[in-house]
Parts: structure tokens; C-alpha cells; sequence
């Protein structure tokens, strides 16, 4: 994570007869093999700084290292077949196939045909396409698929960085959620370095490891992960830019794994009523979990706990509300809010994990490295 | 030098337009229809061609660089406006003056100066109108700017500038007679020669061979784009097309 495979150093760029700088002084370094997301509103310079990385526009000051390597050094042609660029209008040659679209650069390298044909067929996989799709022009699919064509193509000739230009900004919410799932699954696979452009930061909380903030003229407001950024922004500018559900936003962001949650008031069926009594006053709770080899079986309500002679014998509320130590804070405060026992219990695969309560979610929230 | 008296085709006045038309005389010999269309078709290929070479580089250059719009809206107030029979015939004293004879340099002139406007205009708004987001992806996945012209924006251009050539083509067909008002022969002699001899018969056939020509011409020019430009090309089209409900 900390080594860099892109850094800028100094950046700006002054376009002819404009008055302000549209990047200023941006230095900013992108660790191999990660995600950033460049944010900022309309003027902010982030799809500039985009364009600079791989040349389509040529700095006025500033320099730009690629492995270590001065950019402007680069034969441009090459430079840019070792970048990936995925773009909001996807770009596809609509006069050719999908096939032939996605083996734009491997043909421009001049692979020979049997090579070109396996890697796209690899490609049409990677991204989700059906091979009959391959035989299909663009304008035939739909704005996703097209959207996954260009994400193939981008990749065709396995270039170790990827720019990406609002991406998903012309798909549906629906569409969109699911191309960023891809993306990370992609990346999970792939461990590109990957720079992204967007201006929804829940696309850069979603997908990015670390969001660098920009104001108008391409200043550099914070530069962190996700987290940090919403939870501790480092200006007044980067509060407002977040807006006041930030703290909502990382709710997303974390785990329940995460979380130091605890065993709760559970207790295995075999033992005896008596110690279920006593761990119900421990802890105040109106309920009791009970587990059986290892996994939750139900909640039992105190007042039958009482009269109870066996554990076992007890009526059990079913089911419980379930999370998984991978699944967000969102998703267990969801689970919480709509079960009558204000917990929800961490199972993965049959096996009882501990509980989690709201009050645990909330303290989750506030230490930083929780 | 001095203007020759014209050969005139001596066809007798109560003769019928099939009858004309039926005589194989009037086809061959060397002021046949068929030496008369081959001068006329001759000089528009001509014509044609030197326009293509002319406007097609410079507006597919220009486009590119997204330079010339005014030149661009100039020429489309100029291209309606031009006098192809007065600039022809002013340039007669002028050819004249320098050796050139009557012909054909004046209505060679004239007819280009027709041509050239379509030519140059389709090319340069269709590159112009390419998707720039398609130009960028091809410029970013290392494709130089020749490559870019030709491989992307020319290709995707490709059908509006056959029609620029279509317009072009069949414009030029269709004036390329006036020549034979000044000095010179091609099918527009029959219509000439009617008029002088007060023969219908020739009014008529002439005007109908030339119009015949002229149709004849842009079918030729559609078949041409029809070979040439490959397939994914020219669905672009016919969707282009429909979708405008035109079939331009």
C-alpha cells in the first residue's frame, strides 16, 4: 500500500486565455494497487488532473511520475497503452463489433488473431458478457453492458493502471451499484492502480481506498481514506462538500467485524435455568440467547425463563435477526431496527459469533480505529 | 486563337422523339450521344476528381483540429450563391486571352467552383460531429492523430462525405451542358442545337439525356459507397437514417 505507482508532483495547469489555474500545485501520491477517487464539484479540475496522467492534456507546470518514471519522458503512444481510460460515454467505435472493440490495443500491439480472440474472450468473461454479446455492435446493448465493453477494452491489454472518468454517471442507480460491486471484484482480482473521477461521494466512499477532496481551481482540500474523511474532515470545505449525513455514510463503510462485539446473554441449552436467571440480571436484558453445538437456536423471553425447568424445554422466538461478521453497520442497524430483541446475532455459516447492539454501533462509530 | 464554327447535329425538323432516339446514327459517330455523354462525362470525372482532391484533405485536416468553422459557415452562404454560367463565361474572355481556347478550362473552372462546397462541407461537418467521447478513448488507448483521421473520424464520416460526393456529382452532371452555350460541345449540344433549330425533337431528347445522366450518376455514386464502406459503417447509416425517418 505505501509504495506509489503515480505521483504528482506540483501539478498545475493554467488552459490558454483562463484567468485561474483549473489544478494548482497538486501534489498527491497513488499507491500501487489501490483506489483513488478524485471528488470535488463542477470546476474542481479533478477530470484535468485525469487528463494529465495520461497526457490528453500536457501540464503547465509540475511533473507526474509513473514507476518512478518522469510521464512527459514517455513516448506518449506507449505511455498511454500501459493506461487503462474508461470514460463516462464509454467511447466504444460504434462502427465495429464488440469483439473488435475490445481488441482495439491487443491488435494495435499486433497480437497475433488466435491471441487477440482468447483474450477477449477472457475479457468478455472478466467484465460479464455473454459471448454472443461479442458478435453484437454497441448500440445494441444496453448503456451497462456498454459501460463493461469499454471496462474490457480499457483492460485488453492488461495495462497495470486504469483511469476512470465518472464511469458509471450515465447508468441508473440500479446499473450503477452493481458496476461498482464489479469493479470491486474486479479489482479484488486484478489489484490494478486505479484513478477515479466522480462527483457522488457515495461512489468514492464505496469503491475508493483513499478520496482526495478538491476545491475549484484543483486545490487539494484532504487527501484520506474514506473513514477519516467522514469522520474527520479537514476543513470547513470538505464538511459542507460531505454534507450532514456523513456520519450516517459510515455507517457503510464498517463492519461487524470490525466492532469489539461480546458474547451477550447467551447460553448453551444444556445448562441449568439458574444461570440463565443470573445472566439476565447481569446484563438487564429481557432476553436470553440460547445456543446449541455451537449455533443460535432462538431467543427466550424472561418471564418463561422463570418457570423454566430445562433450558431446552423453553419456547424459542424464531428467527433471530442475523448478521455476518462481513456484513456493514448499515445492514446490522437495519437488521436491529426491525427485530424485537434490539440485538442481532453475528452467524457465519451455523457458527454463533457474539451479538451486536445498537449501543455497540454507536461506539463503533466514534473511535476511530474501531 | 479564333473560334471555330460549331459542328451542328443536323437532324430533320418533323422527326419523332422515338424515331430520334430509335436511330442508331444518333448514337454513334463522332456527334453521337455516346461521343457527346463520353466529352461529358469525361470532364465531370475530371471535375470530380480534382474537387475530391482539392476539398477533402484540408476540410478532413481542419475538422480534425477543430479549426475553420467560419470558413465552414462562409462556404455555405458562398456555395448557394455561385453563378456557375457567369463565371464560366467570364472566365472565356480570360482563357482566350491566354492561349487556353474556348474551352474546356472555363466551364472546367466553373464546375469545380459548383463542386467544391458540398465536397468540402459534408467532409468537414461530418468529422467535425464524430463523438468526441469516441475520439478521446481512441487517443488515450495510444492511437496517433493519423490514426485518429483515418481510422476513426474519416471512417465514421465516411457515408456523409459520399453524400457530399452524391450532391457534388450530380450537380455538376446536371450543369455541365451549359458548356455547349459556350463554345464547346457534351450532351448539352442537342439542346443547343434544338433551340437553334427551332427542332423539339432535340429540346426534348436532350433534356431528357441529360436528366437521364444525372440520375444515372448518383445511382453510380450510391453503388460505389455501397462497395466501399464496410458494414458496421453502413448500418450506422441506414439506423441514422431511420431513426430521422429520412432516408438521406
Amino acid at each position: 500500500m505505501t509504495e506509489s505507482a503515480i505521483r504528482l508532483l506540483e501539478l498545475t495547469k493554467l488552459f490558454d486565455g483562463a484567468g485561474e489555474p483549473a489544478v494548482t500545485a497538486l501534489t498527491l501520491d497513488i499507491p500501487r494497487g489501490s483506489i483513488v477517487a478524485l471528488i470535488g464539484p463542477s470546476g474542481c479540475g479533478k477530470t484535468t488532473t485525469l487528463r494529465m496522467i495520461n497526457r490528453l492534456i500536457e501540464p503547465t507546470s509540475g511533473r507526474i511520475e509513473i514507476d518512478g518514471e518522469d510521464a512527459s519522458l514517455r513516448p506518449v503512444a506507449e505511455l498511454r497503452r500501459g493506461i487503462g481510460y474508461v470514460i463516462q460515454e464509454v467511447g466504444l467505435f460504434p462502427h465495429q463489433t464488440v469483439h473488435q472493440n475490445i481488441g482495439t490495443v491487443p491488435r494495435m500491439l499486433r497480437w497475433e488473431r488466435a491471441r487477440v480472440d482468447e483474450r477477449v474472450a477472457e475479457l468478455a468473461g472478466l467484465v460479464g458478457l455473454e459471448p454472443e454479446q461479442l458478435g453484437r455492435y454497441p448500440d445494441e446493448l444496453s448503456g451497462g453492458q456498454q459501460q463493461r465493453v469499454g471496462v474490457a477494452r480499457a483492460l485488453a491489454a492488461d495495462p497495470p493502471v486504469l483511469l476512470m472518468d465518472e464511469p458509471f454517471g450515465a447508468v441508473d442507480p440500479i446499473v450503477r451499484a452493481r458496476l461498482q460491486d464489479e469493479l470491486l471484484a474486479l479489482q479484488e482480482r486484478l489489484r490494478k492502480t486505479i484513478v477515479l473521477v466522480t462527483h457522488d461521494i457515495d461512489e468514492a466512499v464505496k469503491v475508493a481506498d483513499r478520496v482526495a477532496v478538491l476545491n475549484v481551481g484543483g486545490i487539494l482540500e484532504q487527501y484520506a481514506p474514506p473513514d477519516e474523511l467522514l469522520h474527520a474532515p479537514a476543513s470547513a470545505f470538505v464538511e459542507e462538500f460531505l454534507g450532514d449525513d456523513r456520519e450516517i455514510r459510515r455507517l457503510a463503510l464498517k463492519r461487524v467485524g470490525d466492532l469489539p462485539f461480546e458474547q451477550g446473554p447467551v447460553l448453551d441449552i444444556g445448562r441449568a435455568p439458574a444461570e440463565a436467571r443470573a445472566l439476565l440480571d447481569d446484563a438487564r436484558s429481557e432476553w436470553i440467547g440460547l445456543t446449541s453445538g455451537g449455533s443460535f437456536v432462538g431467543w427466550a423471553h424472561r418471564d418463561h425463563v422463570e418457570e423454566a425447568a430445562t433450558l431446552a424445554a423453553l419456547p424459542r422466538e424464531l428467527p433471530a435477526a442475523q448478521v455476518r461478521a462481513s456484513s456493514t453497520l448499515r445492514e446490522a442497524m437495519e437488521v436491529i431496527m426491525n427485530s424485537r430483541t434490539s440485538v442481532a446475532v453475528i452467524d457465519d455459516g451455523g457458527r454463533f459469533g457474539g451479538i451486536v447492539t445498537l449501543e455497540q454501533i454507536r461506539s463503533g462509530l466514534a473511535g476511530r480505529d474501531a | 486563337m479564333i473560334a471555330l464554327p460549331i459542328a451542328q447535329a443536323a437532324v430533320p425538323r418533323g422527326i419523332g422523339l422515338l424515331e430520334w432516339l430509335g436511330d442508331l446514327d444518333t448514337w454513334l459517330g463522332p456527334d453521337g450521344i455516346l461521343s457527346s455523354g463520353l466529352d461529358t462525362v469525361t470532364l465531370c470525372a475530371a471535375v470530380m476528381g480534382t474537387g475530391i482532391l482539392l476539398a477533402l484533405p484540408p476540410a478532413a485536416l481542419l475538422a480534425h483540429l477543430r479549426r475553420g468553422e467560419l470558413t465552414a459557415t462562409a462556404l455555405v452562404t458562398l456555395g448557394r450563391a455561385v453563378p456557375t454560367f457567369a463565371v464560366a463565361a467570364l472566365l472565356v474572355p480570360v482563357a482566350l486571352r491566354r492561349g487556353w481556347g474556348f474551352e474546356p478550362w472555363p466551364i472546367f473552372l466553373a464546375l469545380l467552383l459548383l463542386a467544391l462546397p458540398p465536397l468540402y462541407l459534408n467532409t468537414y461537418t461530418a468529422i467535425r460531429h464524430v463523438d468526441q467521447g469516441t475520439v478521446d478513448a481512441a487517443r488515450a488507448m495510444g492511437f496517433g492523430e493519423r490514426s485518429i483521421l483515418f481510422r476513426v473520424e474519416f471512417a465514421l464520416a465516411i457515408s456523409v462525405v459520399f453524400t457530399g460526393i452524391r450532391v457534388a456529382a450530380v450537380q455538376v452532371v446536371a450543369t455541365e451542358p451549359i458548356r455547349a452555350f459556350l463554345g464547346g460541345d457534351g450532351l448539352g449540344r442537342y439542346v443547343r442545337d434544338g433551340l437553334g433549330q427551332n427542332n423539339e425533337t432535340l429540346i426534348i431528347g436532350g433534356a431528357l439525356l441529360i436528366a437521364a445522366l444525372a440520375a444515372t450518376t448518383s445511382l453510380v455514386v450510391t453503388l460505389l459507397e455501397r462497395v466501399t464502406v464496410p458494414h458496421g459503417v453502413r448500418r450506422l447509416r441506414l439506423q441514422t437514417a431511420s431513426r430521422r425517418g429520412s432516408i438521406g
